[in-house]
């Protein structure tokens, strides 16, 4: 039998526990890794469009293809062609960095919108939005991108305007959310017997306390997505074009050297976006952890 | 279950199959929209397409001329397609309905079988992790499932394409559907399944909430009735903790498995509905794309029927609602 | 009073390590009881106080996570003699630096493996425990017959579907449930909070249990209901004469259905004797804690008596940070000043102060 009679008096400090073991220390360790790759590639894209790069990413040198990580003067090694890879990964970052931002502006803004009629009024609003939501999740986002794609053009812009568009209804039932739940919490009712003018209530007291940690958490999450269809898009052909570098096409592009052995130039831009799109659902999920929900311990 | 259950589930399939129904119309519009806004009047390339003759043809051109309101064309087209007439290919001119179709049934396999792969990682390791927590076997897995969902479908069929004819030369170099031998013709069929089924980025997300649903469930009081008459409490927390979870995952998820399979198809030649719409999309072949747009989002719908139905066969009190 | 009791709990401990505070909370806190052979032992006490703990301390449902057990329960059936808590402290590892508790390392594997193998068989079969919130503790996805179906085929020679069947029809013909055919086929949710409760209490007595441990049994359920059960459980026990740990806040529904009581206060037994002594309010020798509860009763004597509801001064005992001395000085109010510094620095034991009747309060024996 366990013996009880040392425990009087045992409270300790928290300090005294090693930094792993602490509650949240795997979140915060989420945040940080999700962070570093946010800043990596906003620096990086700053740097691609100065041109403040390594090399040009086009210059081909044909004596040093392949070339493996830490070959002198190229840090991570060459492509087929002799090219620069970092310069490459860099420019890439072009393709998706703008349009993602586009797509998930335009889920957030029509989102909270959408979110604050359904929410706020109730009612038929909510069931149009719910069916709007329903309808949009019928559609499996490539083949619906596809179909933009024959009917338009294959245009980065357009993509991630139906990206975003798809993704509004999301953002809208989590607004729509926590609408009712600041209403069932009276939270909202109190608010207008005080007198409020609506829009304090709905930006003040709704968005900005209560909704922007998920708002931020739908960003990234948002963004992840971006970067998914773009890579998948300009896998496929259908984005950036050669020589033109994109994380998608550089893998595609490198698909036979591949069959052959020669890994580098297809694994390079494939562990970009492993990191990056890994980077970007961490700090999602850290985020949520640590602002919103309660983990098991 | 019980006979008693059988006319709910009925009410339901009913109510369920009019949402879908109404669904797939807002489906069919959304699509005719896209058409009908794009430059170079695709639509009316469409409904040249459902008509069958020359003189059909040459007669609708004439009355396209004319001014014609949208939604008349949006109705003839609506009511060609469904008699089963959703036009031609632009580039074969063979019918799209059954040439999807054809294709569709490959696809079907593809998607069918990478939910059972998903299914197959990510609820031992849900389950494991909803009954011990975070130990020192879950925590890794857990990290893995974030690595394995980040990772871009189209470098692991690499991998393993690479692996498979290289390292264990099992098939021929030449990655085709119909060459090689006709008994390995089911080994091919596993690897594009086993690439989508790890790959499709959702398994992370599908670890997580069954991980959820099941602590959660684990919590209930009736689950602590359970212990306390010493019956089996994994037979108690089934169906609430496990079943539920799991036909709510696969109604969400086929979307991005749908999605996912026109990149596996077209990495492993896989002659099915996602390398048709890829060909189309590159084509401008309107027809086929809308086609397989419809279609796809017919499987999705008929996932979500699934799940309710066997939520509503399961759980008693919804039958009521 | 040679015969061996039914249950008999020994220095009862049971504490839950929380992270976050880094302490152990300590809900029940060295408790001893014991209930003969056809006894009703009622548990009274406030919220918090470790009423509940210690049941599901005996029925093994402290399982994962950080609660921790020390002390014997031995549960004697047949004049065979089980000890509940075997082995239980193999499986944990405490940590401590310099007298203070670093950590705590639980085999949560091992220990519920260990408590299923010592539990199974006697969980629903020996012992049977039902709950509050009745609603809730049914499976709300199966019919309430089915669910005391299975009970009966697990811990019951009746094997078939059929004889299981009219067996749980008849048990819930017997704890009153108007139409039992009908209602066997009913799911919980058609059901009202009263039916529920019966329902559990059919459930458990199906299998004949020796003990039956009724947590809390009325309350949650309307006023009217909960009169209704008490009946339910008086006739019952009338009828089977069958053990049971009966554990409530509700002093009305314990001084009914008693023949003895312990009144517990801070995770520890305060006072323990027959149900006519503890529970009567002419009694004078009683710990001021039992004192304070029967006077807060709200009944038309109590107010007459003073004009108002009484309340007893304070707040509930913070299980954390337990005091030194006596666990109820801070919201005694007979402390004299002969007695208060004992009362403020050494914790009284349970000790006799009238025949088969126990109390923990310096007022009744010398601090010795």
């Amino acid at each position: 039998m366990i013996r009880y009679t040392q425990i009087s008096g045992e409270i300790t400090e928290l300090s005294d526990l090693p930094f792993w073991k602490k509650a949240g220390a795997v979140d915060l360790a989420y945040v940080g890794y999700g962070l570093v790759i946010v800043t990596l590639v906003v620096a990086s894209y700053c740097l691609g469009s100065l041109n403040l790069l390594p090399h040009n990413p086009d210059d081909i040198d044909l004596e040093l293809m392949m070339a493996p990580p830490l070959t002198p003067g190229h840090l991570l090694g060459t492509d087929f062609m002799g090219r620069d890879m970092l310069s490459r990964l860099i420019v890439g970052i072009q393709a998706y960095f703008l349009p993602g931002l586009l797509a998930v502006l335009i889920s957030l803004v029509f989102g909270t919108v959408f979110g604050v009629l359904a929410g706020y009024r109730g009612g038929r609003s909510d069931t149009v939005i719910t069916y709007i939501n329903n309808l949009v999740d019928s559609f499996p986002r490539l083949v619906l991108i596809l179909l933009v794609i024959a009917a338009f053009k294959p245009d980065i812009y357009y993509i991630m305007l139906v990206v975003g568009l798809t993704n509004v209804p999301v953002v809208a039932s989590l607004v729509k959310g926590k609408i009712l739940f600041l209403k069932q919490k009276n939270f909202i009712e109190a608010d207008i017997s005080l007198g409020l003018p609506t829009s304090t209530i709905i930006l003040q007291h709704i968005l900005w306390h209560n909704c922007r940690a998920a708002l931020i958490i739908q960003a990234t999450l948002g963004m992840a997505e971006a970067i998914l269809m773009e890579t998948s898009l300009s896998y496929l052909g259908f984005g950036v074009q050669e020589p033109t570098p994109s994380w998608g096409n550089m893998v595609q592009a490198g698909a036979n050297y591949f069959m052959q052995g020669k890994f580098w130039p297809s694994t390079a831009p494939a562990l970009a976006i492993l990191f990056t799109i890994l980077g970007f659902h961490l700090l999602g999920d850290g985020l949520n952890n640590l602002l919103e929900g309660k983990r098991d311990a | 279950m019980k006979l008693s259950a059988i006319r709910p589930i009925a009410l339901v399939l009913t109510r369920e199959l009019a949402i879908t129904g109404f669904l797939l119309l807002g489906v069919s519009f959304v699509v005719f929209i896209i058409l009908y806004l794009s430059p170079g009047d695709p639509f009316s390339v469409l409904l040249e397409g459902q008509l069958s003759t020359g003189e059909a043809r040459a007669g609708l051109r004439e009355a396209l001329g004319a001014p014609t309101a949208w939604y008349s064309r949006y109705l003839s087209w609506l009511a060609n397609m469904l008699t089963g007439n959703f036009g031609s290919s632009i580039r074969t001119g063979l019918p799209v309905l059954s040439e999807v179709f054809r294709v569709g049934f490959n696809t079907l396999i593809l998607t069918i079988g990478s939910l059972i792969i998903t299914l197959a990682i990510a609820v031992p390791i849900a389950l494991y992790s909803a009954v011990r927590g975070t130990n020192r076997i879950s925590w890794p897995l857990t990290m893995f499932s974030y690595v394995i969902s980040a990772l871009p479908v189209f470098w692991l069929g690499y991998i393993v394409i690479y692996f498979f004819t290289h390292k264990l030369g099992l098939f021929p170099l030449a990655f085709g559907f119909s060459g090689g031998d006709q008994k390995y013709r089911w080994l091919y069929m596993l690897l594009p399944i086993f690439v989508l089924g790890v790959g499709n980025g959702t398994i992370s997300e599908v670890i997580r909430f069954l991980r959820a649903e099941m602590a959660r469930v684990m919590a209930e009081d009736y689950i602590r009735t359970a212990r306390a008459k010493g019956a089996s409490v994994w037979k108690h927390a089934f169906k609430e903790g496990l079943l539920i979870p799991v036909t709510e995952m696969i109604a969400s998820k086929i979307p991005f498995i749908l999605g996912g399979a026109v990149i596996v198809e077209q990495v492993f030649n896989w002659p099915g509905m996602g390398r048709m719409a890829w060909q189309a999309a590159q084509d401008r072949d309107y027809p086929v794309i809308m086609g397989i747009a419809i279609l796809a989002a017919v499987l999705v719908r008929m996932g979500s029927l699934l799940q309710s139905v066997v939520y509503v066969a399961v759980n008693p009190r919804a039958a009521e609602e | 009073m040679t015969t061996t009791p039914l249950l008999r709990v020994e220095d009862l401990r049971t504490y839950f390590y929380s992270q976050s505070k880094r302490a152990f909370i300590r809900s029940v806190d060295g408790v001893g009881l014991s209930i003969a052979k056809g006894e009703t032992l009622g548990i009274v006490g406030e919220s918090g106080s470790g009423k509940s703990i210690t049941a599901l301390s005996v029925m093994g449902l402290i399982s994962a996570g950080p609660g921790v057990i020390s002390g014997r329960i031995e549960f004697t059936t047949n004049g065979v003699k089980k000890e509940l808590l075997q082995d239980l402290g193999t499986y944990v590892k405490v940590a401590n630096k310099e007298n203070r508790i670093m950590e705590i390392d639980k085999d949560v594997l091992g220990w519920e493996r260990n408590v299923e193998r010592v539990m199974h068989g006697v969980r629903g079969k020996e012992i049977a425990m039902i709950f509050q919130n009745p609603k809730s503790s049914l499976n709300p996805f199966t019919t309430v017959g089915d669910q005391i179906t299975e009970a009966i085929q697990l811990h019951t020679p009746v094997k078939s579907e059929q004889e299981a069947r009219e067996r749980a029809i008849d048990w819930l013909d017997r704890v009153k449930i108007d139409s039992p055919r009908l209602r066997y086929d009913n799911h919980p949710y058609s059901l009202s909070g009263g039916m529920c409760q019966r329902a559990m209490i059919a459930m458990a007595l199906a299998c004949e249990p020796q003990l039956l441990i009724a947590d809390e049994p009325t309350t949650g359920l309307d006023a009217t209901i909960q009169a209704k059960i008490a009946d339910l459980l008086a006739e019952l026990k009338a009828e089977l004469g069958i053990t049971t740990m009966l554990i409530s806040h509700d002093i009305s529904i314990i001084s009914r259905l008693s023949d003895s009581v312990a009144v517990m206060y801070g995770g520890t037994v305060v006072e323990n004797g027959p149900a006519k002594t503890v529970l009567a309010v002419a009694q004078e020798a009683k710990h001021p804690y039992t004192t304070a509860l029967l006077a807060s009763i709200p009944s038309a004597k109590n107010v007459t008596d003073k004009g108002y509801l009484q309340a007893i001064e304070g707040d509930v005992l913070d299980t954390i940070n337990i005091p030194e001395g006596c666990r109820f000085y801070g919201r005694c109010v007979r402390v004299t000043d002969k007695i208060s510094d004992s009362c403020e620095h050494r914790e009284p034991d349970l000790r006799e102060i009238g025949p088969g009747h126990r109390a923990r309060c310096w007022l009744y024996f010398d601090p010795v």
